[in-house]
C-alpha cells in the first residue's frame, strides 16, 4: 500500500499522456466534423447536425452533457463528506431518464421539424410567430448560461490541476508561466497552476468546438461517455474488496462519527537543517490524560524553512487539520501509518547505499536519484527521523450535526460537513446558512426538493432540450431512453458505494474533498497492482466537465449567431458569412468565458445550481404548455417565463438580506427556488394564456392538427 | 411519407403525434410521482435519526437496509417500467412534417412582427 506519498498518477506522467491523448482524439473528432459539414447545409450541421442523431450518439451525448463535471467531482466529494444520504440526494435518476427525454422529446423534435427550427429559441419564436418571444427566450438562456459557463470553466481547471499534479513537466510549465505573467496587473494574485490548467483548457475545448460544431461535441461526448461508464465499472469491485467487503463496509458505517477540524500552530524545537513541507502529512499526538491518541491529517500547504544554528526555530500556525474520531478509524490509520514508517528505513538505508556510491562516482543519475529519495514525504511528520516538532490546538470544530453520533453516515439526514472558515479570526456567522446546517445535511424538506430538481428541472434545461430536436427518428429516441437508464444506473449507484467506501480507504479528506476522485483512482489501482490503470479513470472527470463546457459553448453561440444575428438582423446573410459568423462568435464566447474565469467567483457548485434551477424556472412550464396545449398563447408565454424567471431570482435576491449572500437564497420551509420557480411558472403560463385571447386558428392546425397543418401550409 | 395525411384522417383530426405524445408525458408524470411516494416515504421512516435509531439500522450488502428498500430496489423496477415504456408503450411515430411547409420568415409575416 502506498497511500500517503504524491499522486503516483502525476509521478509517473500517465496522467499528462492521458492528456494529450484525449486533445488529439478531440482534435480529430473536429477535423471529421468540419469535413463533413463541407457538404451539408452549414447552420443546421454546426448546430444541431442537420438532426441525423442515431442511439449511440443521441443517448451518449444526452447522457453525458447531462452528467456534468459534478457527477465525478462534486458529487464524489459529497458522497466522502456526507455519507449514503447522498442516495436519497441523487434518488430521482432512476426516473431521469424517462423524464428527462421522454417527456418532451417526441413532441420538440416534431415540433422542430415543422417549422424547421434549430435551436429553442427557434422553436419558441415560431411556434408563436412572435420574434419578440425570441429575443426573450435568447436573452434569458445567454444570461444564465455565460455565468454557468464561467464555473465550468474554473472546474475544469480545479480537475486538471489535480490531475497534473507534481509531473515535472507541468512543474516547469507552472513556473514558465509565472515568470512571463508576473508583470502582468490582472493576473496578480492568480495561481501560475491555476492559470496555466485555465489556458490548456480553454484552448482544447475553444479549438475543437469552433472548429468542429455540433458533430465533434457529440462524437467528443460520445468518447467521454464510454470513458466514464468504463471507470466506474473498474472502480466498484476494486473498491469493494480493498474495503474488505460489504460485510466489512456495513460494520464501519455502523460506527463512524464525524472528524474533529479546525487549526493548529506548528513549532520546530530545533532548527531545521532542511526545509518541510507540511501539507498532507499526518501528526500523531497525546490524548490529554485519556486513553488512546489523537491523528490529525495536515491540509494547508507551508513549508517551515530550514535555519542556521543559532537562529530562532521556525513556526508556522493557522495549518488546518482533520482529527479522526472513531477509534476504528484511528488505529486503522495508525497500522497504516507504521507500516509506512518501515518503508521510511528501507528508504534511508538505499539512500546511505547512493551516497556511498557517490563518493567513489560523479554519475548524474545516481545524484538525481539520490535527491528525488530526499523529497519524498515520511508518513508521520512528528515521528520521522531528525524531527522535533511540538503541535498547539488554535481552534477545534464539530459538525453542527452528526459529531458524536455513530452511524450517522449511514442515515438521514447525514452529518453537515466540517466549516470552518479560512482564518482563526473568523467566526462562524449566525445567519439562516448556518441554521440550515444545524439541521443536518439533507432534511427531508430537501430531500423533497431535490426529487423535483433533477427529474423534473433536468426536463427544464435548454441544452437537454435542443438534443431532443436533433435525433433521427422515433425509434432512435425510444432505444436511447432505455440506453441512458442503463447507463444512469451503472454510474450514479455505485458511486455511492465507490465514494462510502472511500470514506475508509482515505480517510483525513474533508479539508480537501473535491480531491477525492482522482486520490481515490491512484489508490485503488496502485493497490491493485495496476497504476497505468489511473490514467484512464482520472480522465473520467476531465471528460465529463469537456462535455458539458462544449455543449453549453455551443448553445449561446447558437443563440447569437441564429437568433439574434440571422433572424433579426441580417436573414439574407450568405451561408459563408454565416460559416464565418459561427466560428468567430464560439471563439470569442469561449475567450469572454476564459477571461471570465481567471477570477471566478467563489461558490462553483452554487452558480451551476443558480443557472440550472433558474433555467428550468424560466423555460420548463411555458414550453410544456406551448408543446401539449392548444390553447397556449404568446402571452401565456411571456407570463410563465418572465414569472419563472422573478420567482426565482426573488428567492436569491431574498437570500442577500436575509443571509448576506445571493447564492444561499431563501429557502421558507427548507424549499429550494426551483420549487417555487416551477410552480409560480406553471400557475402563471396557465393564468395568462386563460385570461388572454386564444391564439390564431391557423397556429393550432399547424402545430396540432395532421390534415389542417399540409392544408395550411398549402394554402401560403 | 408517401401519402398525403388528408387521405386517412378526416379533418379536423388532432394529430396522433401529438396524442400519443401527450398520453407518453402523462404517463411519465405518474411514474415520477409513483417514484417520489415510494422512495421518500421509505427512506424517511427507516434512514431518518428522527424515526430510528442506528442499532435498528439492518444492512443488506453493504448498504443500509432503507437505501436497499427506499432506492434500490425502486431503482430496478423503474428500469423495467423503462423497459415497459420504451418497449411496449411508446408509439414509433413518424414525426417527419407533411412535405410543404411555411419557412419561419413566411410564417412570421402570417403572424405578429
Amino acid at each position: 500500500m502506498i497511500p500517503f506519498f504524491p499522486l503516483a498518477v502525476a509521478q509517473s506522467s500517465t496522467a499528462l499522456i492521458v492528456f494529450l491523448i484525449y486533445t488529439l482524439a478531440v482534435f480529430g473528432l473536429a477535423a471529421f466534423s468540419n469535413y463533413l459539414m463541407k457538404s451539408k447545409s452549414f447552420l443546421s450541421e454546426y448546430f444541431l447536425g442537420s438532426r441525423s442523431l442515431g442511439v449511440w450518439a443521441f443517448a451518449l451525448t444526452f447522457a453525458a452533457t447531462s452528467a456534468s463535471g459534478g457527477s465525478f467531482t462534486g458529487f464524489p466529494a459529497r458522497i466522502y463528506s456526507h455519507g449514503w444520504i447522498l442516495a436519497l440526494w441523487i434518488a430521482s435518476y432512476m426516473v431521469v431518464p424517462i423524464c428527462t427525454m421522454g417527456f418532451l422529446g417526441k413532441r420538440i423534435n416534431q415540433v422542430a421539424r415543422l417549422s424547421d427550427a434549430i435551436t429553442v429559441p427557434d422553436v419558441i419564436r415560431d411556434r408563436f410567430r412572435s420574434p419578440g418571444l425570441g429575443l426573450l427566450s435568447v436573452s434569458l438562456i445567454v444570461f444564465f448560461m455565460s455565468f454557468n459557463l464561467v464555473a465550468q470553466f474554473k472546474a475544469g481547471s480545479k480537475i486538471l490541476i489535480t490531475l497534473l499534479g507534481d509531473n515535472d513537466t507541468f512543474q516547469q510549465g507552472v513556473a514558465w508561466t509565472q515568470s512571463i505573467t508576473s508583470g502582468w496587473g490582472f493576473l496578480e494574485g492568480v495561481a501560475p497552476d491555476y492559470f496555466l490548467c485555465l489556458s490548456l483548457f480553454a484552448v482544447a475545448v475553444i479549438a475543437y468546438t469552433t472548429y468542429g460544431g455540433f458533430h465533434a461535441v457529440v462524437w467528443t461526448d460520445v468518447m467521454q461517455g464510454i470513458v466514464m461508464v468504463i471507470g466506474v465499472v473498474i472502480m466498484l469491485p476494486l473498491a469493494l474488496y480493498q474495503v474488505g467487503g460489504t460485510g466489512q463496509l456495513a460494520s464501519e458505517f455502523r460506527e463512524m462519527t464525524p472528524p474533529k477540524v479546525g487549526f493548529v500552530k506548528v513549532s520546530s524545537a530545533v532548527p531545521l537543517a532542511q526545509p518541510q513541507t507540511l501539507n498532507a502529512r499526518w501528526v500523531v499526538l497525546d490524548s490529554d490524560g485519556e486513553d488512546g491518541m489523537r491523528l490529525l491529517r495536515l491540509n494547508t500547504p507551508v513549508v517551515l524553512p530550514a535555519q542556521e544554528e543559532g537562529e530562532t526555530p521556525a513556526t508556522t500556525q493557522d495549518i488546518r487539520y482533520v482529527e479522526l474520531t472513531t477509534p476504528i478509524e484511528i488505529e486503522r490509520q495508525f497500522q497504516r501509518l507504521k507500516e509506512d514508517r518501515e518503508l521510511v528505513v528501507f528508504r534511508n538505508e538505499i539512500k546511505s547505499i547512493l551516497e556511498a556510491s557517490l563518493e567513489t562516482s560523479d554519475s548524474s543519475d545516481l545524484r538525481k536519484a539520490s535527491q528525488d529519495i530526499e523529497q519524498i514525504d515520511t508518513a508521520i511528520l512528528n515521528n520521522a527521523p531528525g524531527m522535533n516538532l511540538e503541535f498547539e490546538i488554535l481552534v477545534e470544530r464539530e459538525d453542527a450535526y452528526g459529531a458524536d453520533k455513530p452511524g450517522v453516515y449511514a442515515m438521514g439526514p447525514g452529518p453537515s460537513g466540517p466549516n470552518l472558515a479560512n482564518t482563526p479570526e473568523d467566526e462562524l456567522k449566525k445567519d439562516e446558512a448556518s441554521l440550515m446546517t444545524s439541521l443536518g445535511f439533507l432534511p427531508f424538506s430537501v430531500a423533497v426538493s431535490f426529487f423535483f430538481m433533477w427529474a423534473i428541472s433536468g426536463s427544464g434545461q435548454p441544452s437537454n432540450m435542443v438534443r431532443l430536436m436533433a435525433f433521427n427518428n422515433a425509434v432512435t429516441l425510444k432505444k436511447s431512453i432505455f440506453t441512458v437508464a442503463m447507463y444512469y444506473t451503472l454510474i450514479y449507484f455505485p458511486l455511492v458505494l465507490i465514494f462510502c467506501s472511500a470514506r475508509i480507504l482515505l480517510p483525513g479528506l474533508e479539508l480537501d474533498p473535491d480531491s477525492i476522485m482522482p486520490r481515490i483512482a491512484v489508490e485503488l489501482t496502485a493497490n491493485a497492482g495496476q497504476a497505468w490503470l489511473a490514467g484512464l479513470l482520472v480522465a473520467a472527470p476531465f471528460a465529463a466537465i469537456m462535455s458539458t463546457v462544449d455543449s453549453f459553448l455551443l448553445m449561446i453561440s447558437s443563440a447569437v449567431v441564429r437568433d439574434i444575428y440571422q433572424r433579426n438582423i441580417n436573414p439574407d446573410a450568405s451561408e459563408n458569412r454565416i460559416k464565418y459568423m459561427s466560428y468567430l462568435t464560439t471563439l470569442i464566447i469561449g475567450v469572454v468565458a476564459m477571461a471570465g474565469a481567471i477570477n471566478p467567483p467563489r461558490f462553483l457548485q452554487d452558480i451551476i445550481v443558480y443557472t440550472g434551477s433558474g433555467l428550468s424556472a424560466c423555460f420548463l412550464g411555458p414550453i410544456v404548455f406551448a408543446l401539449y396545449w392548444p390553447r397556449m398563447n404568446r402571452q401565456g408565454m411571456y407570463g410563465g417565463m418572465l414569472a419563472g424567471f422573478a420567482a426565482h431570482f426573488s428567492m436569491y435576491a431574498a437570500g442577500m438580506s436575509i443571509n448576506d449572500s445571493f447564492f444561499t437564497p431563501w429557502r421558507p420551509m427548507g424549499i429550494d427556488p426551483i420549487v417555487i420557480g416551477l410552480l409560480v411558472s406553471f400557475v402563471s403560463t396557465f393564468a395568462v394564456a386563460s385570461l388572454t385571447p386564444p391564439p390564431e386558428e391557423s397556429l393550432v392546425d399547424r402545430y396540432f392538427r395532421r390534415g389542417k397543418a399540409l392544408e395550411e401550409s398549402e394554402t401560403h | 411519407m408517401s401519402e398525403t395525411p388528408q387521405e386517412k384522417l378526416p379533418d379536423p383530426q388532432w394529430d396522433p403525434v401529438y396524442l400519443h405524445a401527450r398520453k407518453e408525458a402523462m404517463l411519465i408524470l405518474g411514474v415520477w410521482f409513483l417514484a417520489l411516494l415510494w422512495t421518500l416515504p421509505v427512506s424517511y421512516y427507516n434512514g431518518f435519526d428522527s424515526q430510528i435509531e442506528i442499532e435498528q439500522v439492518t444492512f443488506i450488502w453493504g448498504m443500509p437496509s432503507w437505501v436497499f428498500w427506499g432506492i434500490g430496489l425502486p431503482w430496478m423496477i423503474a428500469n423495467l417500467i423503462t423497459v415497459w415504456f420504451c418497449f411496449c408503450y411508446f408509439s414509433a411515430d413518424d414525426l417527419e412534417p407533411p412535405e410543404s411547409t411555411m419557412t419561419p420568415t413566411e410564417q412570421e409575416s402570417a403572424g405578429d412582427a
